[in-house]
């Protein structure tokens, strides 16, 4: 009797899976053929009109709002994605999906802005890859340089020319228009635009080097000017036991695995060779620098002698134990904490630094200081730093699929006139401040753009009025600086951070010296990724981060350099060299 | 009489569709994605739009200097993953088949069981803290005993070993399991006929307990083999960096690094469908095999 209740139950909750993964069945094969006879009938009408939108127009048309900041009545339903920074921190009522921005863009624009999905930066390339391929795209997304290329040349991209036009507002057309237009231009593709440049025309991200100031103090040494003195002080750094606890556990120079990037990486270190070098992990052997010979021609910076010379140094620091055994198996993150537990006294670095991971170290012990210092170089001459943040290399898209392409340029404008523009709120839309916290309001939003040297100028500006202890000139973010700076120099060291960036001797004073000598320098080559790059540069980049890695470690020869560089060119490097010298694109 | 069999039968074959359609819809269906192998794929245009291009795809893979070296790390490793996951669990089975408290052959059980629960994403962080040649607790045991300190992770020699080390003291246990359950099918009669025979207990062993294993064991060989090109993406994923790609680079991590995170989805498509196929000759051979020598028939 029992099992033959049994029985039956099991066979109802047979019956029941059956029907759910039916029910998945259909599900997945209708969305999937929903999703391609989409795309099958968008294509045919991108044939038989010559204008692309016209069809998601016309189904919106009746809609739209005019003006800038008009409100959509009924509200509508737009959705995205979002990569976030692993460290990001919220105030208790706002997070990524639900802040300021949703709920103002759901209440002033009628915009209600969902997200499809939200991750940490490191994982969102290959997360949009996957959602790119599944044909079921978001109403706007961030894309990279070479994913804005594929959907360019597959017709998936809504044409955002008129649309632009009709609904930017002076202040986004002002920012776009900025160093040559090179936002919108980079933008464009055979005159239309398709994408939003997310960044670019900031030079902000050349190299600087960071020293804890507290130890160079305690072991009586100066700042780096030379490359030998700084190899000199990392040596010293690791071997004469800045932090005094009797253990050999510190080092000198902080490098992470994948070599170039914003933060313990070598680009600084290069730069002060007179070389220039750059193949970062995310841009996956595509984000590359090119210099100009003699005659004009591209030539790819990292294949040249004044590597090889830094790599050799480099070598020799990792023998005299100044650079981590470890670092060819230490992410970024890792590094991060080498830096936050006190074991390292150098890296080079972009402007953030400060920003993160060292920021809260003054705060915690305020023995410990960090200073930043311009790159040294072999002759102690100033040096030549390398940036790669002037070309915008990540772009907001709207696919043809979306109903409402013109929503993502609404939210543009209304957060660019709120962080940058007229009705400019700091402490409501870019950064609120705690209990002593600071809180990136400004960095929930999904899409807003600020004049490229916006950071630059408000340090000229806040530190002259903070010699003169007179804020009145200030704007009102101008004057959070200030109010910042002020507190740090009364003692409230959870502002150090401001202190950092803004005050002298901070990131900004160097970034402006660089800038202002006009020692930075540009790759030479604009465009986006040649086909080579594509097809080749992962193989590529990995042949030159192994040999890289391998011979700073010291398993092989310097001279290893040279095969590298041989196998560089035979394995695609030289096919790259010609379509970029090919490309018309060499400046 | 068939009637009524088949009556019988019936809830057999309601409990088997579930599977089936599963089987249909996660195993069979995607195969239609398998001609992205032969196309130059493009987002948007879709499977159905895409451009073909023959072979080129494989071509490609063909012409790119590393491949042969990936394939060859691929083999070395899984080989001696499926080599060592197969000894391991045999000789702790028959150990703690000996072993006469309960409590202790229980206790032993679950704890070697237990790494198999764990996430390589959670192991890789454990692993790197505890063989780090600076800090970890395996070189300062080595230190201690006056050997060298090893960069386990970071020496390519080592790296390999390591792999298969840590996979198979993560897997062992569950294996372990597998073959005690066998062990307790086998007919105590024959070990009392042994021990008539006066057979001691290498004896029984070695002409009792091994064949009556013998089954099970070729069962589990030949399935393994079907993933000699399985080295195991997630464990290597991550645990690998770029200065142990020659020896520790498998299939999967190339493909990863050049299918998906550049989106070239045709090629990776391509080296899976290469995988699929090697797998299948392997796996029909092996059944080939055991049938041949063990007499033993899956189907």
């Amino acid at each position: 009797m029992a099992s033959a209740k049994l029985t039956k139950r099991i066979a109802v909750a047979l019956i029941a899976a059956l029907t759910v993964l039916a029910g998945c069945g259909t599900n997945s094969t209708g969305s999937q053929s929903g999703g391609d006879s989409g795309s099958g009938s968008q294509s045919s009408a991108q044939t038989a009109t010559p204008q692309p939108t016209a069809a998601p127009a016309a189904s919106g048309g009746k809609n739209i709002p005019d003006g800038p900041e008009g409100k959509y009545d009924p509200p509508i339903h737009v959705t995205s994605v979002r990569g976030v920074t692993p460290g990001i921190e919220y105030l208790p009522d706002q997070t990524i999906e639900n802040n300021v921005w949703t709920r103002e863009f759901e209440s002033e624009l009628g915009i209600k802005l969902d997200y499809e999905w939200v991750v940490y930066n490191d994982q969102y390339n290959n997360k949009i890859n996957v959602t790119m391929v599944s044909g079921d795209m978001p109403d706007f997304f961030l894309v990279n340089m070479q994913q804005f290329q594929t959907l360019a040349q597959a017709g998936q991209l809504a044409d955002l020319t008129d649309l632009f036009e009709k609904y930017a507002s002076p202040l986004v057309k002002e920012i776009f228009a900025e160093n040559n237009a090179i936002r919108y231009k980079a933008g464009t593709v055979n005159g239309r635009l398709l994408g939003l440049a997310y960044n670019g025309g900031s030079l902000d991200d050349a190299h600087l080097l960071y020293i804890r100031e507290d130890w160079m103090k305690k072991l009586g040494r100066t700042a780096p000017r030379t490359i030998d003195e700084l190899v000199d002080l990392a040596i010293a750094f690791a071997k004469e036991d800045p932090d005094s606890n009797g253990i050999d556990d510190t080092y000198g120079l902080l490098i992470n695995k994948e070599l170039f990037g914003g933060f313990a990486s070598i680009d600084g270190f290069v730069n002060g060779f007179g070389g220039y070098a750059y193949n970062p992990a995310g841009g996956s052997g595509t984000n590359l620098i090119f210099l100009k010979d003699q005659n004009g021609q591209a030539i790819w910076g990292d294949v040249q002698p004044e590597v090889k010379q830094a790599l050799g140094k480099l070598a020799e620091m990792f023998k005299a134990g100044a650079i981590h055994p470890e670092f060819s198996v230490m992410d970024a993150s890792r590094a991060a904490e080498m830096l936050t537990s006190h074991k390292v006294g150098m890296t080079f670095g972009a402007f953030w630094v400060p920003t993160w991971p060292i920021n809260n170290m003054h705060n915690e012990n305020p023995e410990v200081d960090w200073d930043v210092y311009e790159i040294p170089t072999l002759t102690g001459e100033p040096g030549v730093v390398q940036s790669m943040g002037g070309t915008p290399n990540s772009f907001i898209v709207v696919p043809k699929s979306s109903e409402h392409p013109e929503a993502i340029i609404k939210i543009l404008n209304y957060s660019t006139e709120r962080i940058s523009g007229s009705k400019k709120d700091v402490g409501k839309y870019h950064t609120m401040t705690v209990d002593g916290k600071d809180y990136g309001i400004h960095m929930l939003t999904p899409y807003y753009v600020a004049t490229s040297e916006k950071n630059q100028n408000y340090h000229y500006q806040v530190l002259e009025a903070f010699k003169m202890g007179d804020p009145s000139g200030l704007d009102e973010e101008g004057r959070l600086y200030y109010d910042q700076l002020v507190a740090f120099a009364e003692g409230d060291r959870s502002q150090w951070v401001h202190h950092k960036l803004w005050n002298e001797g901070g990131v900004f004073e160097k970034l402006g010296r660089y800038k202002r000598e006009g020692r930075i320098l540009q790759s030479a080559y604009t465009g986006a990724p040649t086909p080579t790059m594509l097809s080749r540069g992962t193989a590529l980049r990995d042949l030159q981060v192994r040999t890289f890695t391998e011979i700073i470690m010291g398993s092989k020869p310097l001279d290893a350099f040279d095969e590298f560089v041989q196998q560089w060119y035979d394995q695609g490097g030289r096919d790259i060299l010609e379509e970029v010298n090919a490309s018309g694109q060499v400046q | 009489m068939t009637r009524k069999s088949w009556k019988l039968e019936i809830p057999l074959h309601i409990m088997i569709l579930p599977g089936l359609v599963f089987v249909l819809i996660f195993s069979y269906g995607p195969m239609v994605g398998i001609s992205i192998a032969f196309q130059h794929f493009m987002l948007g245009k879709g499977m159905f739009g895409s451009e073909w291009v023959g072979l080129d795809n494989f071509k490609y893979v063909y012409s790119l200097p590393d491949t042969f070296r990936v394939i060859r790390n691929t083999v070395v490793i899984s080989v001696m993953k499926i080599a060592a996951g197969l000894i391991a669990p045999i000789v702790t089975a028959l150990l703690l088949n000996e072993v006469r408290l309960r409590l202790f052959k229980r206790t032993v059980q679950t704890m070697i069981y237990l790494p198999h629960f764990l996430s390589w994403v959670i192991l890789s962080g454990i692993l790197m803290e505890v063989l780090s040649p600076t800090t970890g607790i395996v070189n300062d045991l080595l230190a201690r005993l006056g050997f060298e300190r090893i960069f386990f992770l970071g020496r390519k020699e080592w790296f390999p070993v390591v792999m298969v080390v840590t996979d198979v003291w993560k897997e062992f246990g569950f294996n372990t399991i597998v073959y005690l359950a066998a062990l307790s099918g086998i007919n105590p009669v024959l070990y009392e006929a042994a021990v008539v025979d006066g057979a001691n207990r290498w004896k029984q062993t070695i002409h009792v307990t091994l064949p009556g294993m013998a089954p099970i064991i070729v069962l589990l060989a030949t399935l393994s083999l079907g993933n000699v090109l399985n080295a195991g993406f997630d464990q290597i994923f991550n645990l690998y960096s770029p200065s142990v790609y020659e020896t520790g680079d498998i299939l999967d991590t190339y493909v990863y690094r050049l299918g998906l995170t550049n989106g070239q989805f045709g090629v990776a498509t391509a080296v899976g469908l290469f995988k699929s196929v090697i797998s299948l000759v392997l796996i029909s051979l092996s059944y080939f095999l055991a049938y041949r020598f063990a007499n033993y028939r899956i189907f």
